[in-house]
């Protein structure tokens, strides 16, 4: 139970300033990056160590008080809102603990932002590979409990693939270790199961991430092309290469025109169907004829130009369109619903035929914008969420988008998490027993559901399990 | 009994068993049936759930039944220019189902990852029975909790694997093997020192003692052997830079093959695994282990920059050798790996495994079995027998921190 005494309680663990309860103060937690779903938590704690999230996960435990982790809130699925919760901000644990180069690991606090750490390693030749589009504010913390990607993650992998150990606050408050920084271990790979558990199996205070040497060498390539099958007949024929490109981005004429009349201009032709924006890295040897390759690929398959970032400068600034294609969208209307379906790769050019034809259909204009190198699509819809029947449609629409992605063999986030907005999606992904076999698994971590309740998993799928017989 | 045909015979099987409490050991192809602590329960094969499912060459990912063999699975991907990018130490009749579920890996992982990188989706059987399918056939996917690496691995304790969908690579346009030799009265550690900044980005990097170099006929002494791929001008660039390193000599790419086959099928078999940097004094450490505390030479590889040394003592974990040579088991498993390192087990003689610490006894792993399988009928023993959740102590994977 929620009372004043708990308040109280909670101000003696981490400090009167770091309770906060008022109105105004709860507002900037009401929602993350994606508007439309809204809730006011309870109040937000903001611990500032280890200990203190302990201790604050210990008391809200006795209370049987649910809560909801959350780092900088950019998600993108609604997942670190709080209905009838508390919130715990894990923004003041912003400690890099140790770079270790040798190892090339780092041991960080969960509120360390993911461009701090890449600033951090860049002295010592590292990289930390994970590079979502909002590294500029989401947390490590963050990107563990979506299992966060990015465009570079066609090369390098996931989050999941560079996290070597965290400790976690389970939500009874004992504090357990899983994986470990300095040897690879037998046993169930629980550092496994727990990224990408969305805030539900507990709260990360300490993670061990992997990192990579900085490619020595680098090129990238920007080909146009008429239509936006052309484009993604190019992205199969390069992947069909066996080429890994480091990214492969794809942008439509919407998300151009979107991005070129914003402050992020970034040089893109805005005549044209849509644009590919490919990179390779890597050893300096080898690497032009692997971006003639890629040239070739993209003429084949229909690119009006294709050219090559000649300098450092040319390089950011066709990346920072692209990195902030999203912000640029966000101002063309008040609202904007974001997608994150993955299909597989041979599929791109047909689903996004049948989406534009969705969009067609309802009335709404679909812009896309994603990493077509692994077929994870980004579907994006600009509207007025106070024009009822425009929010209809667009409803009406991203649903049949979604049916479309699963029915192509695919699945319905590939980065951003289900959170509650996917919630309603999961029935159609998996059966049942499988459902029932995750919220099994969920109970173990968090028997009373008080970990970021009513996310991930649909309650209904929760209430048989065969599994305690 | 026969063989389950399909995965619903298979989830009637574990669903019968459960009912009656009657433990299974669950075979594929059968090559690690000796690997794992002692482990009865009826045979439960899974080998005739064998066959690709779907395979679409441009998706660069696979579908394959669980009992279907590495071999086939390298035949059916080589006729499309792929592979699985995974070389597991073990004969090629081994099943993908094992694999994974042992997550077993060998020298390509550098390049291509770990078993839990490669795994997209899995169908799995709980130990109730239940027809579970976790992940996707997408190279991408957060959907759900993540139970596809929660299988990887558990040695088929949580659920039996009945399909798996890997992640596969085009072959490279160009694949060499070299071996590289060099002065044996320097230290190992200045002979690996230009490593660190030698522009090379190999598919494979072993380091092999002077037994298993004579035993695959490359060298007389620890040698490199090293695996290069990409395109012509990447792998040339690459071969001169070895050069740093010693004398470079080229050999058949086969040789890789030899490494994960030839490995003597009953053998102990230990993996050490410690900090890259530390990697030279963890292989030194083994060696010298191994020379003082048993009479059996060991075979001892290393995967320089995961910081794992492989160990194998080529002497029959279940014959006389083991009684004869009277060893001290306690020692024994606790002092092969230099102090902060760890070691796996794979291979161990019965009266040793008691001796080897349960890496699954903790809150969280006990917990995990109370929910996949209630009455431990899956590969009963085989982790160790971890105490109900009751009684569990935390430790191994995930250990006590703080009080």
């Amino acid at each position: 139970m929620i009372t004043a005494g708990l308040a109280d309680a909670l101000r003696s663990i981490v400090g009167p300033r770091w309770v906060k309860q008022r109105p105004a103060e709860l507002t900037a937690y009401d929602s993350d990056a994606l508007p439309g779903y809204r809730a006011t938590p309870s109040f937000v704690v903001l611990p500032a160590s280890r200990d203190e999230v302990i201790a604050v996960v210990r008391l809200l435990a006795q209370h049987g008080v649910p809560f909801v982790p959350r780092g900088a809130g950019t998600g993108l699925s609604g997942g670190a809102l709080a209905n009838d919760a508390v919130i715990i901000g894990l923004n003041r644990l912003t400690r890099i603990h140790a770079i270790d180069a040798g190892n090339r690991i780092a041991h960080v606090e969960p509120g360390v932002v993911n461009a701090v750490l890449q600033r951090e390693v860049a002295p010592f030749g590292l990289q930390y590979a994970p590079d979502p589009s909002s590294q500029s504010a989401c947390t490590i913390g963050g990107n563990v409990a979506e299992n966060a990607g990015g465009p570079h993650c066609l090369k390098y992998g996931v989050t999941l693939n560079h996290v070597a150990a965290v400790t976690v606050c389970l939500p009874n408050g004992e504090l357990v270790q899983f994986g470990d920084p300095a040897s690879e271990r037998d046993g169930y790979d629980l550092c496994g199961l727990f990224i990408g558990s969305e805030g539900c199996f507990g709260i990360a205070t300490d993670v061990w991430v992997r990192l990579l040497p900085v490619a020595p060498a680098v090129r990238t390539l920007l080909a146009d092309f008429p239509s936006l099958t052309d484009a993604a007949r190019a992205v199969s024929a390069i992947i069909a290469t066996g080429i890994v490109p480091a990214a492969l981005e794809m942008m439509d004429q919407a998300t151009i025109r979107a991005v070129e009349a914003s402050i992020y201009a970034a040089g893109y032709p805005t005549d044209v169907a849509a644009v590919l924006l490919a990179e390779v890295d890597g050893l300096e040897a080898g690497l032009d004829a692997d971006a003639r390759t890629i040239e070739r690929c993209c003429r084949e398959a229909g690119a009006r130009d294709v050219r090559i970032a000649r300098t450092d400068g040319d390089r950011a600034r066709l990346w920072q369109g692209r990195k902030k294609a999203f912000g640029a969208l966000g101002r063309i209307a008040p609202h904007l619903v974001v997608q994150d379906a993955v299909v597989p790769r041979t599929r791109l050019p047909d689903v996004l035929e049948t989406i534009a034809a969705i969009g067609a259909r309802h009335g709404v204009a679909v812009c896309n914008v994603f990493h077509a190198g692994d077929g994870n699509i980004h579907p994006n819809i600009s509207y007025d969420a106070s024009d009822h029947a425009q929010a209809e449609r667009v409803h009406a629409a991203m649903s049949e988008i979604m049916q479309a992605c699963i029915d192509a063999g695919g699945t319905i986030t590939g980065e951003h998490g289900v959170g509650l907005d996917k919630l309603g999606y999961m029935d159609a992904l998996f059966t049942e027993p499988s459902l029932a076999a995750m919220c099994a698994v969920r109970e173990v971590f968090d028997p009373d559901r008080r970990a970021n309740p009513g996310k991930v998993v649909p309650v209904h799928a929760c209430r048989e399990w065969g599994g305690r017989r | 009994m026969s063989a389950p045909a399909s995965p619903s015979d298979l989830a009637a099987r574990i669903a019968d068993a459960h009912a009656r409490r009657a433990p299974l050991r669950i075979r594929g192809a059968g090559t690690w049936l000796d690997a794992g602590r002692p482990c009865a329960g009826d045979p439960l094969d899974i080998g005739a759930l064998a066959g690709i499912v779907e395979y679409t060459p441009g998706d660069l990912t696979i579908t394959a039944r669980a009992g279907t063999s590495l071999r086939e699975l390298d035949r059916v991907t080589a006729a499309e220019g792929q592979w699985l990018g995974l070389d597991p130490a073990g004969a090629p009749e081994g099943t993908i189902g094992a694999t994974v579920a042992t997550a077993s890996d060998g020298p390509l992982a550098i390049a291509f990852g770990r078993v839990r990188d490669l795994v997209l989706g899995l169908e799995c059987i709980t130990g109730t029975g239940e027809v579970t399918r976790v992940g996707g056939r997408v190279v991408k996917n957060v959907a759900g909790f993540d139970l596809v690496r929660l299988h990887t691995g558990a040695w088929g304790t949580l659920g039996v694997i009945s399909e798996v969908t890997l992640r596969l690579r085009a072959r490279p346009e160009v694949d060499r093997a070299f071996v590289v030799t060099g002065d044996e009265r320097a230290s190992l550690e200045s002979r690996l020192a230009p490593l660190t900044d030698l522009p090379l980005a190999p598919l494979a990097l072993e380091l092999l003692d002077p037994a298993l170099s004579a035993a695959l006929g490359l060298a007389r002494g620890t040698c490199l052997l090293v695996r290069l791929g990409g395109n012509a001008e990447r792998v040339d660039a690459q071969q001169r830079a070895l050069g740093a390193l010693g004398d470079v000599r080229e050999v058949d790419t086969a040789v890789f093959m030899r490494l994960a086959a030839d490995e003597p099928s009953d053998a102990l078999v230990a993996r050490v695994s410690h900090e890259r940097t530390r990697v030279a004094e963890t292989f030194r450490h083994v060696l010298e282990f191994c020379g003082t505390h048993a009479q059996w030479e060991p075979l001892v590889r290393a995967s320089l920059s995961r910081g794992l040394v492989r160990v194998v003592l080529p002497i029959s974990s279940t014959r006389d050798d083991v009684a004869a040579a009277n060893v001290d088991w306690p020692s024994f498993v606790r002092t092969i790996a230099p102090p902060g390192a760890h070691v796996s087990w794979e291979r161990l003689p019965a009266e040793a495994w008691p001796h080897v610490p349960c890496a699954v006894a903790d809150t969280i792993s006990t917990g995990l079995r109370d929910a996949l399988d209630p009455a431990r009928v899956l590969n009963a023993g085989l982790l160790g027998e971890p105490a109900r959740r009751a009684d569990a102590v935390p430790r191994a994977d995930a250990r006590r921190v703080l009080a």
